[in-house]
């Protein structure tokens, strides 16, 4: 199966530390630093375990979500990537955690965010791709394994697919032991 | 069996009715042209804005951050969707949900595809519709037929035709109905949709349905056309009717509607419908947006003499089965409820249910059922939610579901007994909120946040009016709690502000040598009474100081209003300069550097500036039937190119030719807008309309182009033997005939226009001024 439409979440580990709407200001500085890869800045945060506060771009969208109730960063990547599935998945990731490690460092939070590197969720955007089936699991399975080998260096970990079956495909990874997004991102530039 | 790859594929064996689906082919077939060039980008805007899909903020490839402006990354390179809209920009979908009505299944595909196409939120709108925003223009033709496999078309849901047709949400179970007009919206949404008379107007058309006169729920008067539910006896029998209303709009001018006629018989109601739909095409302004909906026209001729003009077009009208078939079906038309009527008994009370149920349950008139709203925040669902909503449905109530012009969802036909279990279903999913239709339940336009023409952030500013008031909800007076608040981003009134009690609008204040964002309070406005009458605007505010704004003025009213006076009374009397007084004050704001937040907008951080503000696509330009036929022989052509490819020869050449009678179709239009369909008289009429009088001839070819399409008539016709050259070559002599009526359809445009101004003393066009 060829991946397409790659979305990855990391969670946020004290989510109470820093309001949601603290993110609108930020994304609007991201924006001001760059140049024009970033259409808008889109503010849910009147919902309830909604999308949160987003910033829209024409290849990925990167977002502060909360859907399920689990505040975490989301890279949702919309256009085609080329090359292997390996490298899909190293440049999706990559993206999520260079993002992440970007927020933590970002100074007026002061600190106060950091991910868990140990609990994250993959997520296929596309119902015609990835149906939430166990087949699609098996199909997907080799190159996930394959990629989470690196991302994991060696620490064990256990992947759980989300059964609801309305819901799009996604795989829940977990880490025996805690790490850092920081770290994670280090084993994939190795 | 292969995987299918594309939702085209997947949904093509049975799910997608053919007629949504050749709809849904021909405009993939339109942006493909549109990329190749061969269709201007004007008629491709008004094509698309046909179909729902809209322009949405910093389309025009530009964004100011704050501190300068942007040029945004597009991959597109120069290619437009239509005038100043590239390609690749991100654009909003607008999704017709006719009467609000939505099952089960609709809301579930609804939640899907907000997750794939869009930013995961539904959006319910001031009309019933619903939205997406930043989607991709290369997702909308699967977008459409997941939409379709369900029944939903976003067909007409924008541009110069007829809108969503709107109806009280509690239509059928309201205990003050005459009738239920759910199939008569039903109908006449139906037998407008895509009519030929609905496809000339020079201005969107909007249609609404009310069972009863006196209550706010079809808001009739501020519509194009309305439709109140009358009952008449006849013979002794009692007989269904109309009293009918046109030429109502909001916008920057309001308009009530005028009294059409007191009693539409039900048999009569479609075929008026299409009488003044072919009277405003005709007469209505077409060059002049600003003044192009029916309300200018009805206002120019007078209301009897528009009345004369459209029984005098309905006693010409070739009569249509459709306008009665549907009848026998709506007088049996009843919802089937799911579970049985029972009262709740006394029964258990979950916390907060004594709150949600004062204000957001009403007694529907069958006893032992009620309906429920579910409030929306901001007219916003998350998938998670909308799919939530879908279980509960099936587990209360089944189909009987419908968005209103709040901006909310109502569930019909709860049985009481469940009430509690109902509660406590959507308080699990957060949507338990109560003060439904009250101050708190505030409706606001797109705005700033994603509407090209947005001044101000109008959700912005309700999310912040919003979080105030249900914070002191319980403490509001009740003569407050009852009054409505609805905000427009600008004074195009998307947010319907004109017909609520306090209603704003964003403007702009120069302050300081600053930008600073404003609204214009509206004051006054009446819902009930379908919309009876619009507010008066009392006078600018900064945007930051509103909140104060609307305490002042509701401690007021409570302190000053005498026994039982309503807003609408209160702000009468006391007058628009005494109001103005007691806001005079909130008018001023601090410098800029002593407090920069009042020159930034609500939950946006930037400074302020008007530099974001594109050209609205509330409907694309004027595109003529003639313009649009053209562009549907250029896409028979594309096909006819599609069956050469696949050898499919005799194919290839009998679209060629047809793609050829499209086009003579298109210029015979420009003359005789009810050319019909019939070869036979198109072929007739082009010769003599234009190759007779030499109108088709080029300079130097002669009549050869015509003469390709008449040759190509007859070898068609008689069934020659199509070879492979012989396909090829017809394909290109009807490559060769398109351009030629292209080219004698822009040569007439330009006569026509010179000729205009010629004849205008100012020698600019003149028509539709005044
Ligand atoms: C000159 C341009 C426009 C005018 C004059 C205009 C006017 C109006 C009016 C009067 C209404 C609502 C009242 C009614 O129910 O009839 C309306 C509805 C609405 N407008 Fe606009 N509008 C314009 C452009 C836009 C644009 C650019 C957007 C955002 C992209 C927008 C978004 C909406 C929405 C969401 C509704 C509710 C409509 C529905 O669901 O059918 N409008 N418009
Ligand atoms: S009222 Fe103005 S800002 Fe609001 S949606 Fe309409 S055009 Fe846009």
């Amino acid at each position: 199966m060829e991946l397409q439409k790659i979305n990855v979440k990391f969670f946020v580990a004290e989510p109470d530390q820093v309001p949601l709407t603290a993110f609108i200001d930020i994304f609007h500085s991201w924006i001001q630093a760059t140049d024009g890869i970033y259409y808008d800045v889109a503010d849910y945060s009147h919902m309830h375990n909604g999308p949160g506060i987003l910033m829209i771009a024409h290849e990925a969208n990167i977002s502060i979500d909360e859907t399920g109730g689990q505040r975490g960063l989301l890279y949702n990547r919309k256009q085609p990537l080329d090359g292997s599935n390996q490298e899909k998945l190293r440049c999706t990731f990559r993206a999520a955690l260079e993002n992440c490690l970007r927020l933590e460092q970002e100074p007026s939070l002061q600190g106060k965010l950091k991910f868990r590197g140990d609990k994250g969720l993959f997520l296929i955007n596309d119902r015609l791709l990835a149906p939430n089936t166990e087949e699609t699991f098996l199909l997907v399975r080799d190159d996930l394994e394959g990629f989470l080998g690196q991302l994991y260096r060696g620490v064990d970990y256990s992947l759980a697919r989300n059964l609801e079956p309305t819901e799009r495909f996604s795989v829940w990874m977990n880490t025996a032991v805690p790490c850092e997004v920081a770290e994670l991102l280090k084993n994939l530039e190795a | 069996m292969s995987q299918p790859e594309t939702w085209k594929e997947k949904l093509a064996a049975d799910q997608v009715l053919p007629d949504l689906a050749r709809e849904i082919d021909i405009y993939e077939q339109q942006m493909e042209l549109r990329k190749q060039g061969k269709i201007d980008e004007k008629v491709f805007a008004e094509t698309r804005l046909r179909r729902g899909v809209y322009g949405q903020r910093y389309d025009n490839g530009q964004r100011h951050d704050g501190t300068r402006v942007q040029k945004l990354k597009l991959p597109s390179g120069g290619l437009t969707k239509g005038p100043e809209t590239v390609w690749d920009a991100p654009g909003m979908m607008r999704i017709k949900i006719p009467f609000g009505g939505l099952n089960p299944e609709q809301m579930e595909v609804l939640a899907d595809l907000s997750e794939e196409y869009s930013d995961g939120v539904s959006h319910v709108t001031t009309r019933q519709d619903i939205q997406y925003h930043y989607v991709h223009i290369e997702d909308t033709p699967s977008l459409m037929r997941r939409l379709a496999a369900v029944g939903i078309t976003t067909r007409e849901a924008c541009g110069n035709v007829v809108r969503n047709v709107t109806a009280c949400p509690l239509a059928g179970v309201c205990r003050d109905e005459v009738f239920d007009v759910t199939p008569y919206a039903k109908a006449c949404s139906r037998f407008l949709l895509g009519h030929p008379d609905t496809q000339d107007f020079g201005r969107k058309f909007k249609i609404a349905f009310s069972g009863c006169k006196d209550n706010a729920c079809g808001l009739v008067t501020m519509h194009d056309m309305g439709a109140i539910a009358r009952s008449k006896v006849v013979n002794g029998k009692e007989k269904r009717g109309f009293e009918l209303y046109v030429g109502g709009g909001l916008g920057p001018v309001p308009h009530k509607a005028k009294l059409f006629d007191e009693f539409v018989p039900e048999e009569e109601l479609l075929p008026m419908a299409q009488a003044v739909s072919r009277v405003f095409a005709r007469l209505g302004e077409k060059r002049n947006r600003a003044r192009a909906r029916i309300k200018f026209l009805i206002a120019n001729l007078g209301i009897e003499e528009f009345r004369r003009l459209v029984l005098e077009e309905r006693a010409k009208l070739p009569s249509d089965l459709r306008w009665t078939e549907y009848l026998s079906w709506a007088h049996e038309y009843k919802e089937a409820p799911l579970k049985p009527a029972a009262s709740r008994n006394g029964g258990e009370r979950p916390e907060g249910f004594d709150r949600w149920y004062a204000t957001n349950v009403y007694q529907q008139r069958q006893s032992g059922y009620v309906a429920a709203t579910v409030a929306l925040p901001l007219g916003d669902v998350t998938a998670d939610q909308f799919r939530a909503l879908a279980s509960i449905a099936r587990r209360f109530v089944k189909d009987t579901v419908r968005t209103t012009v709040e901006q909310n969802i109502l569930f019909r036909w709860l049985s009481e007994a469940d009430l509690p279990e109902f509660y406590k279903a959507v308080q699990a999913i957060d949507l338990g909120e109560p003060d439904a239709g009250t101050i708190v339940d505030v409706t606001a336009c797109p705005g700033t946040d994603t509407c090209k023409l947005g001044i101000a952030s109008s959700r912005g500013l309700a999310r912040e009016l919003h979080y105030r008031l249900s914070e002191k909800s319980l403490e509001l007076d009740a003569a407050v709690k009852n009054l409505r608040i609805k905000v427009s981003g600008c004074f195009n009134s998307c947010g319907q502000h004109h017909i609520a009690d306090i209603g704003f609008y964003g403007i702009n204040r120069n302050v300081n040598g600053y930008q600073v964002p404003h609204f214009q309070v509206v004051l006054g406005g009446k819902l009930k009474d379908n919309a009876g009458e619009y507010g008066v605007a009392v006078g600018a505010v900064p945007s930051k100081r509103i909140p104060e704004a609307v305490e002042r003025i509701t401690e007021r009213y409570v302190r000053d209003r005498e026994k039982d006076e309503s807003f609408q009374d209160f702000v009468r009397r006391i007058g628009k300069k005494e109001i103005k007084q007691v806001l005079d004050d909130l008018t001023k704001i601090p410098s800029h550097d002593a407090a920069p937040s009042y020159y930034a907008d609500w939950g946006d951080p930037r400074e302020f500036t008007l530099e974001d503000l594109g050209t609205g696509e509330c409907a694309g330009e004027v595109i003529t039937q003639a313009e649009f036929t053209l562009a549907a022989s250029e896409r028979e052509l594309f096909e006819a190119h599609l069956f050469l490819d696949d050898g499919e020869l005799v194919k290839a050449a009998r679209t060629a030719y047809w793609s050829m009678v499209r086009a003579a179709q298109a210029l015979v239009k420009i003359q005789n807008h009810d050319v019909s369909e019939d070869e036979a008289q198109i072929l007739a009429e082009f010769r003599c309309r234009f190759c007779d009088t030499q109108v088709f001839y080029d300079k130097y070819a002669g009549s050869k182009f015509a003469d390709y399409l008449f040759k190509a008539k007859d070898f068609v016709h008689n069934g020659s033997e199509v070879t492979r050259d012989r396909a090829i070559q017809l394909v290109q002599e009807a490559q060769l005939f398109i351009d030629a009526a292209h080219a004698c359809h822009n040569k007439l445009r330009s006569t026509a226009s010179a000729t205009r101004s010629a004849a205008s003393p100012s020698g600019m066009a003149s028509a539709g001024e005044g």
